[in-house]
């Protein structure tokens, strides 16, 4: 019994040296280490890359990287949260950056990075960063999206060449669904996850965009046409899969075309890179159809930012040159099988046979409204209500209008 | 246990902006936007299902099988054992297991149910209007079965073997005996079981987030998911909005709570 207690009382006393020790490696700001915080692209390369990133930069420069690779789904929470407690990450990787800028929480590219980072990154990434003309979201890599079709299924249901148009989509896709049972025409993801990307495709592709000019047209007519199209893709020709509105990219969509049960899908470098290595689908790539001029893709960049805090500027500024060495930022964007940002590393990655078809698209592909704050907020709403127009009894007007009527709300609150 | 409390009163009364940051006190404007918002009384209906449906459920499953534990057969400790596996698993494993489970293309429960030609296609549970709060409560009543059998049980193992004699002296048959003498005296067990799942079923997140994850809107939401959807995943983005209905939420279980001891306390005093 007496043995039991000095024991407990033994373990009670390292706990309590091991918080206090714990408690004294430094705290925010104080240029001994700095708070990392990366969204999680992949299982495999992700936390590899950035763990030994760190520990090079701690190598070099003697201060700690306390690193957090944070998925997807809880990025954006986590992050405000640290916010909210006073306790933001002084380097942080997200898909948006203008809320934080107009919060006046970052420093700007002048202040962080070097002059020859700076001129290095290509001219419509770096403006995708800008915030009132300044830079404050350092693109990080990049992707677009490009038409995937299953080479056999298409064949085999008589389709001669992937469709160019939207008509044309819609009889392979029919011919596709009619070949034989269970199987889908065109795998169309508009769940919560990304709603607003596959979105962003089909709009442009009929001339709509977001905003005109300075204003938001979420609900132009051109916009609700294509809706309309698109629910008719759904209930009317029924060539989709069930429930479109509730179906998400990752594990819907994607999911049912790795198992060779869908003909066309808009995939990105990602899905390329799992197709092969399962080798399971016989795959093409090409432009997307249009109902326009000429195709149109969407570009996707996420963004480096750095937070404001007393006494870091130097260790990020440190840590922001060594992460934008050609070397480093090739191999990490590489084995994620993402695109370059800089004009370095589309001359390095020019050779990639695999990325042809995406770093042709690059100069054709339009980003979304990143650079203004309110996008946030639209961003959300569209993936939180867009599904709804895609259902049997949804109404497409009625939800742009919707949309439209609270991102002017948005933007007159902001100004 | 008041830091977090006081906290949660002194969000609701704040402005946050959009990345997190505070902006100010506004006193009770969120309280006001909150009762304006168009999805709230779909949430509290939704909310009202739910936990009524699995509540109810689970007890009335687990009397009967706190019955069938409390008997004695071979091998009644592995099935006790096994009771309690659901209760082991994490929520969100089980949730994401059943999502899979009810999934369109390739869920087993769909498998299962057309081999065995109850229906003659695939139904989509999760997708589907009318049978996605359906597929939620029966998830919730799974892992509410296990807490609720013990307490039960051990409520049964309090009742003396005397009264059972008792009763068959009297002639009593099983479903008198069950009815009026094993009920009554399971009363405190039942009340203790019914009170915290009332509160544990109001204050669940996993499952109906995880199984509600792909449907657009707020159609399906319980309070608990309305609440983390306003702070982090819709347009409102709102912390001081999403603190307002913590408070609320707060403010409902204590008055369910409250109303059901009452309830029951006024039968006890009748009888």
């Amino acid at each position: 019994m007496a043995l039991r207690r000095s024991l407990v009382a033994l373990l009670g006393l390292a706990g309590c040296l091991a918080l206090v020790y714990g408690g004294c490696s430094g705290g925010p700001g104080d240029g001994k280490s700095i708070k990392v915080v990366i969204a999680d692209y992949s299982k495999d390369n992700t936390k590899p890359f950035w763990q030994s990133l760190a520990a090079d930069y701690t190598k070099r420069t003697g201060v700690k990287v306390d690193l957090q690779v944070i998925d997807w789904n809880s990025i954006d929470q986590q992050v405000t949260t640290m916010i909210q407690n006073n306790q933001p990450p002084d380097v942080l990787n997200l898909n948006s950056f203008s809320s934080y800028a107009r919060d006046g929480l970052l420093y700007t590219a002048d202040e962080v990075l070097s002059p020859q980072t700076r001129a290095d990154f290509l001219p419509s990434f770096a403006q995708g960063g800008e915030f009132r003309g300044t830079l404050y979201g350092f693109p990080i890599l990049a992707s677009a999206r490009a038409f995937f079709y299953n080479k056999p299924l298409l064949a085999k249901a008589g389709v001669a060449a992937p469709p160019r148009t939207w008509s044309e989509l819609v009889a392979a896709a029919t011919k596709v669904r009619d070949s034989a049972p269970g199987l889908i025409g065109y795998a169309l993801p508009l769940g919560p996850e990304e709603a607003q990307a596959e979105w962003s495709i089909w709009m442009w592709n009929n001339g709509g965009d977001w905003k005109t000019a300075d204003r938001w047209t979420i609900n132009s007519d051109k916009n609700v046409q294509t809706l309309q199209f698109l629910a008719d893709l759904a209930n009317r020709h029924r060539v989709t899969q069930v429930n479109p509105g509730k179906t998400n990219r990752t594990d819907g969509a994607f999911q049912l075309f790795k198992d060779g049960k869908v003909g066309m899908v808009i995939g990105f470098s990602p899905l390329a890179a799992q197709l092969d290595a399962e080798g399971k689908v016989e795959y093409g790539v090409t432009a997307m159809p249009t109902n326009a001029d000429a195709p149109v893709t969407l570009g996707v960049e996420d963004y480096l930012m750095a937070f404001k805090k007393k006494d870091n500027r130097d260790a990020v500024r440190q840590f922001l040159d060594l992460y934008y060495q050609p070397d480093n930022i090739t191999r990490w964007i590489t084995a994620e099988g993402f695109l370059p940002v800089t004009k370095a590393g589309v001359e390095r990655m020019s050779g990639n046979a695999k990325l042809r078809p995406y770093l042709d698209a690059l100069p054709r592909a339009r980003l979304a409204p990143t650079t203004d704050p309110v996008w946030d907020k639209v961003k959300l709403d569209v993936q939180q209500n867009l599904g709804l127009a895609v259902q049997p009894g949804g109404n497409p007007r009625q939800v742009l209008d919707a949309l439209q009527q609270r991102a002017t709300a948005a933007a007159e609150e902001r100004k | 246990m008041l830091y977090p409390a006081a906290q949660l009163v002194l969000a609701s009364a704040s402005r946050y902006s959009v990345t997190g940051l505070y902006q100010g006190a506004v006193g009770t404007l969120n309280y006001r936007r909150l009762f304006e918002q168009e999805a709230l009384a779909t949430v509290l209906l939704n909310t009202l299902v739910w936990v009524t449906a699995v509540v109810g459920v689970t007890v009335v499953i687990s009397l009967a099988l706190a019955q069938l534990l409390d008997a004695s057969f071979p091998g009644r400790r592995i099935v006790r054992w096994a009771v309690i596996v659901p209760w082991a698993a994490s929520l969100i494993v089980t949730a994401k297991l059943f999502v899979w489970v009810y999934d369109y293309y390739f869920g087993a429960l769909n498998h299962v149910l057309i081999s065995l030609r109850v229906v003659a296609a695939p139904v989509d549970w999760l997708g589907n209007d009318a049978t996605v709060m359906g597929a939620m409560i029966a998830v919730g009543v799974f892992v509410s079965l296990p807490f609720t059998t013990y307490v039960l049980l051990a409520g049964l193992a309090t009742i003396p073997g005397d009264v059972y004699e008792a009763a068959r002296l009297d002639g009593a048959s099983t479903w008198q005996t069950y009815w009026s003498v094993t009920l009554p005296l399971l009363a405190p067990a039942l009340l203790v079981a019914t009170v915290l799942n009332l509160i544990y079923v109001f204050n669940s997140f996993p499952i109906v987030w995880t199984l509600n994850d792909r449907n657009p809107g707020f159609g399906h939401d319980t309070m608990v998911t309305y609440l983390y959807k306003i702070a982090f995943k819709s347009a409102l983005r709102d912390v001081g909005l999403a603190a307002a209905l913590g408070v609320l939420n707060v403010a409902l279980v204590l008055v369910a709570v409250l109303v059901y001891l009452r309830t029951v306390r006024w039968q006890d005093a009748e009888a």
